[in-house]
């Protein structure tokens, strides 16, 4: 049984914000609805890298744990979805998410947002599989089709990977394994740079 | 002989010492270039280990990321509340404080208070006027706090119970009514709680002006609290209202207003920034809740069932004199010297107050 994961490599990621627009379009999600964002920290310091975050579909998903109507579920692939004719949008999935994941269309005054909307890890939701509910609803669930999230789909860096955990885990240890020698290298560099030079 | 020996003795010590010193000499000269090599190594150890101490730039990435030093703020193109922090810390806190203290804390919480009561009930009973009633009425409250009273009831317990079906409502409703039924429960309760919620400040507000008079604190309400208020036998002397009315009434005001506050952040969550304020907001209007919901079990079993003649100070607005004599024996003694409200209760019924004439509520001075 595959379980889902998303990874995003902080020394890969260029902010190129391809991740975002591929999800934006594929999904047709409305305006002011982002259900992924690259985030870049220290941005124009020395360590800057940026992060491409989403929902990350959670084992132990805080939304759920909180949401007062019980409209998560985690399907057999491990993707934490929610059924909107359920959802009554109150916002406590939004408190709970360490990501800032869920995302509501509207925030107005009486804290009426409307139902929340997130990154299904393009899987779609509890309507028909490719019924014209579901991509109104929930978006492309491409996860059907055997395709993975447009998102990681479209880094050109392949920094962010969506897929089947045991996989990305083997593809980051390969780069971990090769990054140490350059890291190493990088000592090398130091050395010259601040001591010897 | 001995001379000689000496002179020998002497000699072989030069040459001991001689060849000492050479062997020194011969086996220490050509290590000093290996020592000035191993300095020279030690050095450069050093230096490696200030290497060492330089570091990635980024090395405190996953430090920033996770919240762990500082408060981090990215940087991202995403417009949205707390859309540049990547990992929210308080968002666990608020989890852990709503499904693992405020559930079931507050179950036990309100279903404690409420099983004592009933359990107090059974044991005790109806606490009945002594001697019955006489049928002298005495004013106890006006129009306006009577009608503030009832504003306030009605709001909180329409509160309470949308307030208690969100929360609640996921582990007893869903079993009843299937997750669709529920959610079409759940979500006029959340949109009535909204839309009524600020209906409750006024309501605090009221019951503040209205009520204050008569509810500060004096010296004479320790003695009810050491007594336990009468709650195990016998009648605590207490003026307007006793020391628990006043505790009732501050609480209101206290827990009540922290409600008001917490409600208004979270209904105008748009104009709020950030979660860890709403988290916060949520925290204390659970508390402050889940507090008042318990105490005015407390406060409605007294007013009904629990003391025969209570219920009247806020229907007909007076209260029997029995019932005044036997629980508020200071303000019973106040409104008996009170001429004025004896003239008016006699006048109105044409009958003396002993014979069973009824001051009419809102029409004696000095109430």
């Amino acid at each position: 049984m595959a379980r889902m994961k998303f990874y995003c490599d902080a020394e890969r990621c260029i902010e190129c914000n391809g991740c975002v627009t591929a999800c934006k379009n594929e999904n047709e999600v409305p305006w002011g609805v982002n259900r992924r964002r690259v985030v870049t920290i220290k941005d124009g310091e020395p360590g800057e890298r940026s992060l491409s975050v989403a929902c990350m579909h959670c084992s132990d998903a805080p939304c759920a744990a909180v949401c007062p109507v019980d409209c998560f579920y985690t399907t057999d692939d491990g993707i934490v979805l929610h059924d909107k004719d359920i959802c009554i949008g109150c916002g406590y999935c939004f408190y709970a998410c360490p990501f800032g994941a869920p995302q509501f269309p509207s925030d107005a005054a009486f804290a009426s947002r409307g139902k929340m909307d997130k990154c299904t890890f393009c899987a779609g939701g509890p309507e028909v599989t490719h019924s014209s509910e579901e991509f109104t609803k929930y978006g492309s669930n491409r996860v059907a089709e055997g395709k993975l999230p447009l998102c990681a789909e479209m880094c050109s860096t392949k920094a962010l990977l969506a897929g089947d955990a045991d996989v990305l885990s083997d593809i980051y240890r390969k780069r971990m394994v090769n990054r140490g020698a350059s890291v190493m290298n990088w000592g090398v560099q130091f050395k010259k740079a601040g001591i010897d030079g | 002989m001995a001379a000689e020996n000496r002179h020998n003795s002497g000699r072989v010590r030069k040459i001991v010492l001689f060849c000492v010193f050479s062997l020194l000499v011969v086996v220490t000269v050509p290590l000093i270039p290996y020592a000035i090599d191993a300095y020279a190594v030690a050095g450069k150890q050093a230096s490696v280990e200030k290497v060492a101490a330089l570091e990635n730039p980024a090395i405190n990435l996953w430090n920033d990321v996770r919240q762990r030093n500082e408060r981090t703020q990215g940087l991202t193109q995403v417009q949205g509340v707390d859309s540049g922090v990547l990992i929210n810390k308080a968002g666990e806190d608020w989890r852990r404080f709503r499904v693992e203290q405020l559930v079931p804390y507050g179950a036990w919480f309100m279903g404690g208070i409420l099983g004592a009561i009933v359990l107090y009930y059974l044991l005790k009973g109806t606490q009945m006027m002594p001697g019955g009633p006489t049928g002298v009425r005495i004013p106890r409250t006006t129009l306006n706090q009577r009608t503030a009273h009832w504003f306030t009831a009605g709001v909180f317990w329409l509160l309470a119970v949308t307030g208690l079906i969100l929360l609640y409502g996921r582990f007893v409703l869903i079993p009843i009514l299937g997750s669709e039924g529920f959610a079409v429960t759940a979500s006029a309760c959340k949109e009535m709680h909204n839309l009524f919620g600020p209906l409750f400040i006024l309501a605090v507000v009221a019951m503040f002006v209205l009520f204050i008079k008569g509810n500060m604190y004096n010296l004479g309400d320790l003695k009810w609290f050491a007594k336990g208020g009468g709650m195990f036998g016998g009648h605590v002397s207490a003026g307007r209202f006793n020391a628990g009315e006043k505790t009732w009434f501050w609480l209101v005001i206290m827990f009540g207003s922290a409600l008001c506050v917490s409600g208004l952040l979270l209904v105008l969550a748009a104009l709020v920034p950030g979660r860890e304020v709403l988290s916060l907001a949520h925290m204390f209007h659970g508390i402050s809740a889940v507090l008042l919901i318990a105490v005015s079990f407390g406060h409605i079993y007294l007013g009904t069932v629990g003391v025969e003649g209570t219920l009247d100070s806020m229907t007909t607005g007076s209260v029997d004199a029995a019932w005044a004599k036997a629980h508020h024996d200071q303000w019973y003694a106040e409104m008996m010297n009170d001429s004025a409200a004896v003239e008016a209760a006699d006048q109105e019924q044409g009958s003396g107050l002993v014979e069973g004439g009824v001051a009419k509520p809102g029409q004696a001075p000095g109430v």
